[in-house]
């Protein structure tokens, strides 16, 4: 009987405690699973863009380019708009130039990003609440190697926000209200609310309290479900009555049913 | 038959989550414990070997002559299919330009690429020797390479992999693989048995159980996890209300 009692009373009290990250937990968790993840990473807020370069467009060569940029790296022949550019990193930083006369064209201003995010959106007609330059200090869900960056808000169901790179003029993240929440859920589930990483203390501590209370629960259903002449054997608990007398009361309605 | 007594019909509200409490237990303890089991390893595994990187180094390039690089007008002309992009990139030190024909939203999306010397214009097919050679360059260990295969999704290894990739194989004790994709030539990324064993909390914790449907999907958006943490959320509402009932009570004493 002791194990009965025991169980029954460490669960109690450590639920007290770990009872709401088990809510926390199974309502989060609840949540990831059932928002799919390619509309949460926003994929079906991206138009899908087919471009092909014109030989004639490209006038600028990756040669002139060395010769002129000679540190340059990781460089790409693409588009911005409609228009052939030339992408490249120097000393760190994205640079655009034209493939046409190999003139420099970032950083990027507002109307360009405005452009730039309306093509890539996938609704047309699109109406932009807000515009905004962002050069330090991002908010949560924008990681600092992407500044300088243009922010762009949709006036749209989940409040889309496109962020438009100033130097590459490239889309580099996106949110809205849904994956704004499931970062906030992902945060809740690892119990931890600056970094969203699961290797924390809270969450070690709270895990193993919980493991262990689980298994007080798991003795307790042994208890509660066991065929009743297991626990007639253990004592007489007032609760064990009570059950019992609650399961000839199951038996008598499935009866009368 | 309806029943309009009040206090009988509340009776019944708190005998009916203590037993949907008890019942519900039985159905999802099994999985309860996964969960928490595995939440505990995801918090103390050590995250450096998770990656799967014991044995990778950084690829080294080379500096190239840029008076020899071909114009790419001429690449353009020469390609059978339409580019999006030209990317100059090295493979092995040499300078090739990288055609995107058609690129997915992210890298493991379907994508097509061809790769072009760019000194001399000749297409690159991304062979078995190329694969072995570009997956030796990304490896530091000293172990062998066992075998090369071109395989297709869905790749053990990398889930969400939607195109074709070189495996090649290390002789090494942490069984070693690295991927290379086998259009461009780009690497994938490596794997190893200390990834593998991640992995395989993963599809615990993500309930991704490749004897339901075949294979893994590598995700947590089906229905098996969904059914499951719907019950787990209301076996854990009912115990929250039974708690604060019990709180209510003044069951809840320090003696």
């Amino acid at each position: 009987m002791t194990l009965h009692r025991n169980s029954r009373k460490y669960h109690k009290w450590l639920m007290l405690f770990v009872g709401l990250q088990f809510i926390v937990w199974s309502a989060s968790g609840t949540y990831m699973v059932l928002m799919d993840i390619d509309y949460i990473h926003g994929d079906s807020f991206v138009a899908a863009k087919k471009q092909s370069l014109k030989p004639e467009k490209v006038q600028y060569s990756f040669r002139q380019l060395l010769a002129e940029h000679a540190q340059a790296k990781n460089i790409e022949l693409g588009f911005m708009l409609k228009q052939a550019v030339y992408r490249f990193s120097l000393n760190k930083e994205k640079v655009i130039i034209s493939a046409k006369d190999g003139q420099q064209l970032s950083p990027i201003n507002k109307s360009l990003a405005t452009e730039i995010a309306k093509q890539n959106y996938a609704h047309k007609n699109a109406v932009i609440s807000s515009v905004q330059l962002i050069t330090a200090e991002p908010p949560r869900e924008l990681s600092t190697r992407h500044l300088p960056v243009w922010r762009i808000d949709f006036d749209h169901f989940a409040s889309p926000s496109f962020y438009i790179s100033a130097n590459s003029a490239q889309l580099v993240t996106k949110r809205h209200s849904f994956w704004r929440i499931f970062d906030w859920m992902f945060a809740f589930h690892v119990m931890d609310y600056i970094d969203e990483s699961p290797d924390n203390k809270l969450l070690l501590i709270v895990s193993v309290l919980a493991f262990i209370a689980s298994i007080f629960g798991l003795v307790l259903t042994y208890y509660r479900l066991a065929p009743a002449q297991n626990k007639r054997n253990k004592g007489k608990s007032r609760r064990v009555k009570l059950s019992q007398s609650k399961s000839r009361e199951r038996a008598a309605n499935e009866k009368t049913e | 038959m309806k029943k309009p007594n009040n206090k009988r019909s509340k009776l019944f509200t708190l005998s009916t989550i203590k037993s949907l409490h008890k019942w519900l237990s039985l159905l999802v303890f099994m999985q309860l414990f996964i969960w928490l089991g595995t939440g505990l390893f995801f918090n103390l595994m050590d995250h450096d070997k998770a990656g799967g990187n014991q044995y990778r180094q950084a690829l080294v390039s080379q500096d190239i002559d840029h008076h020899r690089l071909l114009n790419p007008q001429r690449v353009l002309r020469a390609s059978n299919s339409p580019a999006s992009e030209i990317t100059l990139v090295q493979r092995l030190g040499q300078p090739y330009y990288l055609l995107t024909h058609d690129k997915g939203l992210y890298s493991h999306f379907d994508s097509h690429f061809s790769l072009v010397d760019a000194y001399t214009g000749t297409v690159k097919e991304i062979d078995i020797d190329m694969a072995s050679a570009l997956a030796q360059s990304s490896y530091r260990g000293s172990g062998k390479i066992a075998e090369v295969l071109l395989v297709m999704p869905p790749i053990a290894d990398f889930l969400k992999e939607q195109n074709n990739l070189w495996r090649v194989n290390f002789i090494d004790e942490l069984d070693t693989s690295v991927y290379i994709n086998a259009s461009s030539g780009r690497l994938v990324g490596h794997s190893n048995e200390d990834k593998r064993f991640v992995d395989f909390f993963f599809m615990l914790h993500f309930m991704d159980y490749p004897i339901l449907w075949g294979k893994p999907s590598g995700g947590f958006n089906h229905w098996l996890i969904s059914f499951f943490a719907i019950l787990t959320f209301l076996f854990c509402l009912t115990g929250l209300i039974w708690t604060v009932q019990l709180l209510i009570k003044g069951r809840y004493k320090v003696s």
